[in-house]
């Protein structure tokens, strides 16, 4: 445990980094790289992408590729002794059903398994032609690390307020999303950003501000067919200032030392305590 | 000299520079690390795309790794060929990367072989003769073939299918024909290529906007807002002032060359084709 005056002190390091895609096996090596280099700068918690073990865009190869994801976390655990971290992946629930997930290791064990929501099926995106959704009864999950308690959500689901809202309300001080967002706009970008990047940019922000809370956004980076995954991983406190972005494009990797108690200190300032619960019941009845 | 070309709707205005540096990332990726090659061929007809697909590679891969091959016909306009000269030479292609080849012989043999003399059935076999020109010469030097459509015309299917479509990448191609002006202005592309009428120069006298009754102005607008912007073909008409009948055109157009964008049809017997059943990625391991 940590002591006293140390307690809500956390170094995030973020892994912005570009993954091949289904080949599972060079992806776990270069996890272990980041996860040691991470572990080397002293860092509580080590975040990757969405999908960062597999790729994004594997269509058909995403019912390959869970068994050898099992066979990686195994492996990768052994990493994460004295750090947790945070890596996307295809888990197999049942046979033949897959989810899109997040697994978060740590004490060298695989502490918790997160499967995204909300799954984007349209454009270029084809999420609910491959996985089940996860089951929000059953899958809202805060992990209670060493160094403080966090959540964790997947891409899309920080497009909709109630899977931050449900972790922070569970008691998630730390709220880490990690993103397979493909670059949009570029060609006429709004004040030297692509469009993406506000869209983002607002989401991550309104996350952070209305739940008072820290929001750790982790991007890929680089090519996949087509595609281009544009990067931009960042870390907003709970006041929604952003404290460190990655750089956009390419590759990156960051560390960044917040304090979890500055959320109770922003929510002297915000009306997070008050939640009225009829709002839901509406919205079970639509 | 600069010519003032007005840009059709504010939309379709580009931030060039961050556009280039983004393309030539991409080549970049795309040529040495994904397809593992040395470089770049690409045909140079001394028009605006071919040219602005030069300079981007030349920037990119670095001139010494691009290739460059100007194939006319008896119908090519010497200025076109001139033009393509003087691009190679701008551009610093070294001696042994570049080649004039007259390809009148092989067009005129295959063209007596099909006994026609329509004047489109000759300009597909001109376009389709220097594809295999442009892919023997890349795996001669190790090479990708560098496709040089705009947006403009892959969305109308203004273009040869297996001829100038018959390529590897085609970097402009989420471009259309008023952006790549802008990326031409922003790369230095001399002014003289940028405003000479658009023309497949497939045979004598022909322009791209003569044959389709429209300035790009106009049909980048009409593209993007029915398709880009998803307005009605009504919508679009009224917010360029338009007849609903010239939208109509513009989109029968599409329509009707949609079969030139997509792989060939394979009819289904099994339970698992190629096509709709067969989906992996292009980076598959």
């Amino acid at each position: 445990m940590p002591k006293d005056e140390e307690r809500g002190r956390v170094r995030i390091a973020i892994a912005q980094v570009s993954t091949k895609i289904g080949d599972v096996e060079s992806n776990r090596e270069k996890h272990i790289r980041y996860i040691e280099m991470a572990r080397k700068e002293g860092a509580d918690l080590v975040v990757f992408p969405e999908l960062s073990l597999t790729g994004y865009l594997m269509k058909d190869v995403a019912y390959e590729v869970p068994k050898r994801c099992r066979k990686a976390l195994e492996e990768i655990k052994e990493a994460c002794r004295e750090i947790y971290a945070v890596i996307g992946f295809v888990e197999e629930v049942r046979p033949g059903i897959i989810r899109n997930a997040a697994a978060i290791l740590g004490e060298g064990e695989v502490k918790c398994i997160s499967p995204k929501f909300y799954l984007p099926t349209y454009g270029l995106f084809e999420e609910a032609r491959y996985f089940m959704p996860g089951d929000p009864l059953k899958d809202v999950k805060v992990v209670h690390g060493r160094f403080g308690a966090f959540g964790t959500l997947i891409c899309e689901d920080l497009w909709h307020p109630e899977p931050a809202e449900a972790l922070t309300r569970l008691g998630a001080e730390l709220l880490v999303c990690i993103a397979s967002s493909p670059l949009r706009g570029l060609n006429t970008p709004v004040d030297g950003r692509p469009w993406i990047d506000h869209a983002w940019s607002s989401l991550i922000n309104a996350t952070a501000l209305t739940n008072s809370v820290y929001v750790v956004f982790v991007n890929r980076a680089g090519p996949e067919d087509e595609e281009f995954f544009w990067g931009g991983s960042r870390v907003v406190g709970p006041e929604g200032i952003e404290l460190l972005r990655c750089r956009g494009m390419a590759e990156d990797f960051r560390t960044c030392d917040i304090d979890l108690t500055e959320n109770a200190r922003a929510r002297r300032f915000s009306s997070f305590r008050i939640h009225l619960r009829e709002f839901h019941k509406i919205l079970s009845k639509i | 000299m600069t010519v003032k070309v007005a840009l059709p709707i504010g939309e379709l205005k580009i931030d060039a520079e961050k556009v280039v540096e983004y393309l030539c990332a991409r080549l970049r990726e795309y040529i040495f690390d994904y397809a593992g090659k040395r470089g770049g061929v690409l045909g140079l007809s001394g028009g605006i795309d071919s040219t602005t697909t030069a300079y981007l590679a030349a920037r990119a891969l670095g001139a010494e790794n691009v290739f460059c091959y100007i194939l006319p016909t008896s119908v090519t306009p010497q200025s076109d060929i001139t033009l393509a000269q003087s691009v190679i030479e701008r551009l610093g292609i070294p001696r042994g990367n570049y080649d004039l080849i007259n390809i009148d012989d092989v067009v005129n043999a295959l063209t007596d072989k099909v006994k026609s003399e329509n004047r489109v059935i000759k300009g597909n076999i001109a376009a389709r003769v220097r594809m295999i020109i442009l892919h023997a010469q890349a795996a001669k030097h190790n090479c990708l073939v560098l496709g040089t459509s705009d947006k403009s015309e892959l969305t109308i299917g203004y273009f040869t299918k297996y001829g100038d479509a018959g390529v590897d990448v085609m970097p402009i191609a989420d471009l259309y024909k008023t952006q790549v002006r802008q990326l031409a202005r922003h790369l230095g592309v001399p002014e003289e290529i940028i405003i000479k009428p658009p023309s497949p120069a497939l045979w004598a006298d022909q322009t791209a906007e003569s044959e389709l009754g429209m300035s790009y102005e106009l049909l980048d607008s009409i593209i993007y807002l029915r398709f880009d912007a998803w307005l009605s073909e009504e919508e679009v008409a009224a917010r360029l002032g338009i007849s609903t009948e010239t939208v109509e055109r513009v989109v029968k157009m599409v329509k009707q060359t949609q079969h030139k964008r997509l792989p060939p049809e394979v009819f289904r017997l099994s339970r698992r084709a190629h096509g709709s059943d067969w989906r992996y990625p292009r980076e598959w391991r």
